[in-house]
């Protein structure tokens, strides 16, 4: 039996993006209809992604700095790892925020439909589920169906020894030797979640840094730690084969050094995420792709087919939560008529590891790559009394100003709490704000956010906490 | 057949040996008609334009803006022209030239390059808020710190747009010759300041007017005793209307008012310098009386017999024509009923006058009707200073003061 269902709006996926432009386009006075396919809403971020993520990365840190306080005088016993609780609290974590996001779909009268989504026509999508067939005509359409963690040909892809983030998360087991495929944040976070609960750790990444996207100088004091937390890193260094035996699977690497052999409990996949279009024919709609199958929208969100939207990870990079819930927003009031469109001069990222890094706007890498002309003001966590109380001094604050207006173009931090500390460079990116806005603003002592009001101080000269750098006393 | 004439300063007027050049209309290679003005001068007494007295194009400028010239100088030389079949010919070239300029002018729009959105200093809700107003950021001049474009900036160039619209439209000249025989007539400077003051008055005070009857039958009986008392001067309602103001002006002193620029404070004067609008051949000009509470009909009647003397001769001081906290504009000399003058900012008030009539007044006491001369008066205000209810007020109480006007003096 097909049930029939009309809605003003149909959102198509109901994670961050997809439940934000829903509940935006609700609020703004449309019948919403909100499709997910799995049974609870949060999508890949709450479900098997972010917030899973950084639970265990909390744990994570946790049993690190019980290490760390060796050297402060306070000593812990070996902890006891329980796997199947710290699945049960994480898990727990998990339902809290998704029967959250239900309670406040059902408050805003937003009808949920689980199952899977495919276009008929361009004001037409079915829905399918064990249960039932649900049709439903829309005037228009939102699709925020995110991606799936990409894999490689050359690996034995039913092999349950090979793992994406998804399982890796589920935390079935904690593999005695694991192989993470992928230098990105992802495999870094994952990486330091199995390391701290025990496993001995290996990356494998093709290019010749790890976090490539990320500045090196700030990469940098984060990869010293894992090198001492981590079995091995290998740079440069390609999969050959893996080929699944008794006990494990064993893989051949190709490094700079030679070709090597290892054996492995567990291979975990992060090369990439790939956007959700399977099953999806965006085509029936008149939706197109580009050529990485992702789909095409304007600054509006608006794809092909001027009533169907599309926002979050299957429109592409960055594939950030936050990117997806500000453009759900942008979807839906346009859509409802509002002037709203995609303005936002940086989407911060932050990698969750410990240290974290996070950066907001300009990375150094990409202006010497583009050839855009700008200054530094940067500011070692060495000097900042937080941050030899908390005991990492390897951290550092780092500001790029335009060269004629000392307007802020970008900000990178490393060290722990980057990632709180990026949302006063976005804001500063946001407002048009220059050196002399961050340095004449007062931040709290001691804290951690004084770097930034810092590395301002140390590009105009005016810093008093370390002496002038050289060729600044030059130019006062 | 081409001849060059040469336009020399005249004489102009007793007592006035020089002039400063505050305005220069033409420049060489102009086309000039007969009586057109070609320059504005200013004397100490006031400002005069110099016409043309033939057709032709203009040579050569002898004189500079801001320098003082006497009698007999030479302002500029004129070429003129007989007509010749040559004229249409010119006219197109004209007209060629102009879209030639055009052309360059939208290649020069199109090549300046614009600012990248990334560099403005501005938050993201003025973004917003640009997007709704459908503006560009690129041409918003930022009233902040360095320049930082502010929700104010946004709104102050939304109502600079649209003021400049309506001065478009109104750029956009109707060939009325299509329809008809037309002549162009040139306003004189004198008018085309009023024109803009009374402009910048008609958008800036929100203004209205309350008409009212004053009977002046008594008034007039006295007026004319005290003409006959004194065969001097002559002297005309128009003083005893100033008394009576100025006795209504103490008593209301709103009326005798102006707004602080912040629109927060009420200034009350306390003085009296009544403005009287006097139509002269140059336009309209409004010399102040000073002073009028301390002044009798008589001192009154004198001075303004000077002043609208002087004000038709053009020769009245600057200073006679400022600060003025109440203006009397009467077309008593005329006709016509009721008129809603403009109010003269930053005066709060104006008040108009027309002709008196005999009307036949219904007496009580005499249960009959009486023939009685009856003046309309209209009092246009300031309504964000004086509400309906105290203007009414002033009318009628302005009114009474013109009806016991005799047992007053």
């Amino acid at each position: 039996m097909t049930d029939k269902t009309k809605a003003e709006v149909v959102v198509i996926g109901a994670g961050p993006g997809g439940y934000a432009a829903a509940f935006r386009a609700a609020d703004l006075g449309k019948k919403v209809v909100l499709i997910e396919k799995d049974t609870s809403l949060g999508g890949v971020c709450l479900n098997r992604g972010c917030i899973p993520s950084k639970a265990l990365l909390h744990l994570a840190k946790l049993i690190e700095d019980t290490k760390e306080a060796k050297k402060k005088g306070v000593f812990f016993d070996t902890p006891k790892i329980n796997i199947s609780e710290i699945r049960e609290w994480k898990n727990g974590v998990i339902s809290n925020l998704s029967s959250g996001i239900s309670q406040l779909a059902k408050r805003r009268r937003v009808k949920i439909i689980t199952g899977k989504a495919s276009f008929v026509s361009k004001n037409k999508v079915s829905v399918k589920n064990k249960k039932a067939k649900h049709s439903i005509s829309f005037e228009s359409a939102i699709i925020a169906t995110g991606s799936t963690a990409a894999t490689i040909s050359e690996l034995p892809i039913d092999s349950h020894r090979i793992i994406g983030s998804k399982q890796a998360l589920e935390l079935n087991e904690i593999p005695k030797k694991i192989l993470v495929v992928g230098g990105g944040y992802i495999g870094l976070e994952l990486g330091s979640v199995y390391s701290a609960l025990g496993s001995r750790v290996n990356i494998l990444e093709a290019l010749p840094h790890l976090l490539a996207g990320a500045d090196q100088d700030l990469v940098k004091p984060l990869q010293k730690k894992l090198s001492q937390r981590f079995e091995n890193i290998y740079i440069n260094s390609t999969l050959v084969s893996a080929e699944e035996k008794e006990g494990g699977i064993c893989v051949k690497i190709k490094t700079p050094k030679g070709e090597i052999e290892e054996r492995f409990d567990i291979i975990l996949m992060s090369i990439g995420r790939r956007p959700n279009t399977k099953g999806l024919s965006p085509e029936k709609a008149g939706v197109k792709l580009n050529k990485k199958g992702f789909l095409i929208v304007d600054e509006f969100q608006r794809t092909s087919e001027p009533n169907i939207y599309a926002i979050g990870d299957v429109t592409g990079n960055p594939m950030l939560a936050h990117k997806a819930s500000y453009e759900g927003v942008i979807a839906s009031e346009h859509l409802s008529g509002l002037s709203s469109k995609f303005d936002a001069r940086t989407v911060p990222a932050v990698v969750f590891t410990n240290p974290e890094i996070a950066w907001a706007g300009l990375t150094e890498t990409e202006a010497i790559k583009k050839g855009v002309p700008y200054k530094k003001g940067e500011f070692p966590w060495a000097a900042s009394g937080k941050a030899i109380a908390l005991g990492f001094k390897e951290g550092k604050t780092k500001i790029l100003f335009d060269q004629k207006t000392n307007q802020v173009l970008g900000v990178g931090i490393v060290g722990p709490e980057a990632g709180n500390l990026i949302s006063e460079a976005a804001l500063a990116i946001e407002m048009g704000a220059d050196a002399e806005d961050l340095g004449q603003t007062i931040h709290p002592h001691p804290t951690l956010s004084e770097t930034v009001k810092n590395s301002a101080e140390v590009f105009l000269g005016t810093i008093t906490d370390i002496l002038i750098p050289k060729n600044k006393k030059e130019q006062l | 057949m081409k001849k060059t004439h040469t336009i020399r300063l005249p004489h102009l007027g007793e007592g006035v040996e020089s002039a400063d050049v505050s305005e220069i209309l033409v420049s060489p290679g102009d086309k000039i008609n007969t009586d057109e003005p070609i320059v504005v001068l200013e004397s100490d007494k006031a400002s005069m334009e110099i016409p043309s007295d033939i057709k032709g194009t203009i040579q050569e400028v002898f004189i500079e803006k801001g320098k003082e010239i006497i009698a007999g100088d030479k302002i500029v030389s004129i070429v003129s022209e007989e007509p010749t079949e040559n004229k249409a010919k010119e006219k197109e070239e004209e007209k060629q030239e102009e879209t030639k300029n055009q052309t360059i002018e939208k290649h020069t729009a199109h090549t300046t390059t614009k600012k990248t959105e990334h560099t403005f200093r501005t938050s993201p809700s003025v973004r917003k808020l640009a997007r709704e107003l459908q503006i560009s950021l690129s041409d918003v001049k930022g009233s902040g710190k360095k320049g930082r474009i502010t929700r104010e900036d946004l709104i102050y160039e939304i109502k600079d747009r649209m003021t400049k619209k309506g001065a478009d439209r109104e750029k956009q000249e109707i060939d009325y010759s299509q329809w008809g025989p037309v002549d162009f007539i040139p306003l004189s400077k004198v008018k085309k300041i009023t024109g803009t003051r009374m402009e910048s008055a008609w958008r800036e005070v929100p203004q209205v007017t309350q008409f009212d009857k004053a009977d002046i039958s008594g008034l007039n009986t006295y007026r004319k005793k005290l003409n006959k008392e004194n065969p001097t001067i002559k002297i005309t309602f128009l003083p005893f209307l100033i008394k009576a103001v100025t006795k209504a002006l103490i008593k209301f002193p709103d009326l005798n008012s102006s707004l602080s620029v912040d629109k927060k404070t009420l200034i009350h004067k306390r003085y009296y310098h009544i403005g009287v609008a006097v139509d002269t051949p140059g336009g309209l000009v409004v010399p102040v009386v000073k002073n009028t509470n301390k002044k009798d009909i008589i001192e009154i009647s004198k001075e303004l017999e000077d002043i609208s003397r002087r004000s038709r001769e053009k020769q009245l001081k600057p200073e006679e024509l400022k600060g003025g906290t109440f203006t009397i504009s009467s077309l008593g000399g005329i006709g016509g009923t009721y008129f809603s003058p403009i109010v003269n900012p930053p005066q709060v008030a104006i008040l108009g006058v027309s002709k008196a009539k005999k009307e036949p007044v219904f007496s009580t006491s005499k249960n009959s009707f009486m023939p009685k001369d009856i003046l309309p008066i209209s009092l246009t205000y300031d309504h964000r200073v004086i509400d309906g209810a105290q203007a009414a007020v002033f009318t009628k109480y302005l009114g009474s003061v013109l009806l016991e006007f005799l047992q007053e003096t």
